[in-house]
């Protein structure tokens, strides 16, 4: 009679075990049917979900601090020792910022070797290879400095303006309105937010040396889903208001210009 | 006959029906616990066990599945707007449709490339992947912007590559020694006319008097008149080059002998090279700098392939 006991104990704690499992099988499925849902919806479309954002947010949380992170901050606000950007803010360097656009950066990396990803062109060294002197990239900084509504000083501003539109030099890519264009990744110099930091000094280097900042292309590396996910968090991180996200969400719907990265 | 009954003892017989009987529970119980162990096993292995893939749904994230080979929707997407000009939202389904319909035909072409091997036979194919492999492993590097100090240190150490060649007009006057011309001139009175030859040059006597007085004959090398170094190195040949570089305008070398005689160079017309200055040069500085950079990354990418490589080179080859 002992062993017959044991034997219903091995049975049913048998029957816990495979109940423990289905119930975790379960979960899993639901899980990869959340993971379809993410996917299937086209990028844009997801915002329009709360319970998918939910998900993409708790999904890419743990993928950000492992994958991220590390160049973009915990914060979220960006490195300008790395001149990594900060994703918690509303300018964009390439695109408008919309999940779509935050995807294809993702996908694809910026000038990561890959011919799809953002590498069209990049900021001059203008001091480093002698086109500007050391001193009209300084007179540049001040312009600069008074495009962004920071202080500055009116004489060599009036000078760097000079060199700032002249031939072959900053407006080709930054706009006769220095509002840049997300097209090709040349930032809004007129809302001062800076990659690489905003003291006078930090933009006289990044005007000296250039900008030639590289993102990896996430594709291959982390299943499409995972990607989906970050792109909704950042997203989020960057529209923390419903109505800030509806409202850039109704102004994009994927225009064209390539994919997003924060400036 | 007596046909006598074996005796049986029955002791045995009663021990072992015993003992059969007892084991009946035990049995009972083992098999139907068998049995749900098997059960079980089934039923967890049904839990577990991942459909096999329906191959013909397309994953979630694809347009499309091209011999299990996806495309992806945000492909499509990047596609459309590329080749339409306007927002995926204005895209009519037609165009979409159109759209994926090229980019499934592209991707059977490039399919149909793996098929007939292109990457083996094909340079463009074989230029296009290593340069998109090489292109990748210098990405990450070019990202670092060289130092001043780098940048010059670079230039010091590469400064031929800043130094514009200079150009040359050398006549060149050769003296033959024996054959046709000269049948009977042996190499040391060669020499003594070749010397006094080169003494009248220097004095101011004219090269054409010169050479009918002497035997010299044009050698024909510098026919083309002034020349880039380059072009006068190769003409002239390893012998009588240096010795040109060596002359100004208006100097006379030498004798010099070379395999088809003595020759004398008249250097009528030299500009230097000349070497960028560093402020002229940082521009092609900074380019080099960089393709020397990406070359270094694409060099040591090889080496960690090789180490990973298995290479079998064939007897009596070598790499």
């Amino acid at each position: 009679m002992a062993s017959l006991r044991l034997n219903w104990k091995l049975i049913a704690g048998a029957l816990v075990l495979l109940g423990a499992a289905a119930f975790a099988a379960d979960r899993a499925r639901d899980h990869q049917a959340w993971e379809r849902r993410l996917l299937i919806a086209l990028p844009d479309q997801v915002v329009a979900d709360p319970q998918l954002v939910r998900f993409a947010i708790a999904e890419a949380r743990p993928l950000y601090a492992r994958h991220c992170a590390a160049c973009h901050g915990a914060d979220m606000r960006g490195n300008p020792a790395l001149g990594a950007p900060s994703l918690s803010d509303s300018a964009w360097l390439y695109g408008s910022g919309t999940v779509y656009d935050i995807e294809r950066t993702l996908l694809y990396g910026v000038r990561s070797g890959r011919s799809r990803s953002h590498n069209i062109t990049d900021m001059p060294a203008f001091g480093l290879t002698g086109r500007l002197s050391d001193g009209d990239i300084r007179s540049v900084v001040q312009y600069v400095l008074q495009l962004s509504g920071d202080n500055y000083d009116p004489t060599a501003a009036n000078e760097g303006r000079r060199v700032f539109y002249g031939a072959a030099n900053c407006s080709d890519c930054h706009g006769m309105d220095a509002r840049g264009d997300s097209g090709y990744g040349a930032p809004d110099l007129t809302r001062n937010v800076w990659n690489s930091g905003s003291s006078a000094q930090d933009l006289f280097r990044a005007i000296y040396f250039g900008e030639h900042r590289v993102m990896p292309a996430w594709r291959g590396v982390l299943p499409l889903e995972q990607i989906r996910a970050l792109a909704v968090y950042v997203y989020w991180a960057s529209h923390p208001t419903p109505a800030q996200a509806a409202n850039t969400y109704a102004q994009s719907m994927i225009t064209p210009g390539g994919a997003a990265q924060k400036q | 006959m007596n046909m006598a009954t074996p005796e049986i003892d029955a002791e045995p017989a009663r021990g072992r029906l015993a003992a059969l009987l007892a084991y009946r529970p035990q049995r009972s119980a083992l098999l139907p616990s068998i049995g749900i162990a098997a059960g079980l096993l089934i039923a967890a292995a049904g839990v577990f066990h991942r459909a096999p893939p329906d191959r013909g749904t397309v994953p979630a994230g694809y347009a499309a599945l091209v011999n299990q080979k996806g495309i992806l929707t945000s492909d499509l997407i990047a596609q459309s707007v590329a080749e339409l000009g306007k927002p995926f939202a204005d895209v009519t389904s037609a165009e979409r449709a159109r759209v994926l319909h090229e980019m499934i035909d592209e991707e059977l072409l490039v399919q149909r490339a793996l098929v007939l091997d292109l990457p083996e036979t094909t340079t463009e194919v074989r230029e296009a992947m290593t340069g998109g492999v090489n292109a990748q492993v210098a990405a990450p590097l070019l990202a670092e912007q060289p130092t001043d100090e780098q940048l010059r240190a670079y230039y010091d150490a590469h400064r031929a590559k800043y130094t514009a060649d200079g150009s040359m007009n050398v006549r060149d006057l050769v003296l033959h020694i024996g054959g046709y011309e000269n049948a009977d001139q042996s190499m040391a009175q060669a020499r003594i006319d070749a010397t006094e030859a080169v003494y009248q040059l220097r004095s101011g006597a004219a090269a054409d008097y010169v050479m009918e007085h002497f035997g010299f004959s044009d050698s024909g090398r510098m026919k083309f008149g002034n020349e880039p170094d380059f072009a006068a190195k190769l003409h002239l040949g390893p012998t009588l080059y240096p010795a040109a570089t060596r002359l100004t305008e208006g100097q006379v070398s030498d004798p010099v002998a070379d395999t088809d005689g003595l020759h004398v160079l008249i250097m009528q017309q030299r500009r230097m090279p000349t070497i960028a200055d560093f402020a002229a040069a940082r521009s092609a500085v900074y380019a080099d700098y960089r393709e020397d950079v990406a070359k270094a990354a694409q060099r040591e990418n090889v080496k960690i392939l090789r180490g990973q490589a298995q290479i079998i080179l064939a007897p009596g080859e070598s790499e």
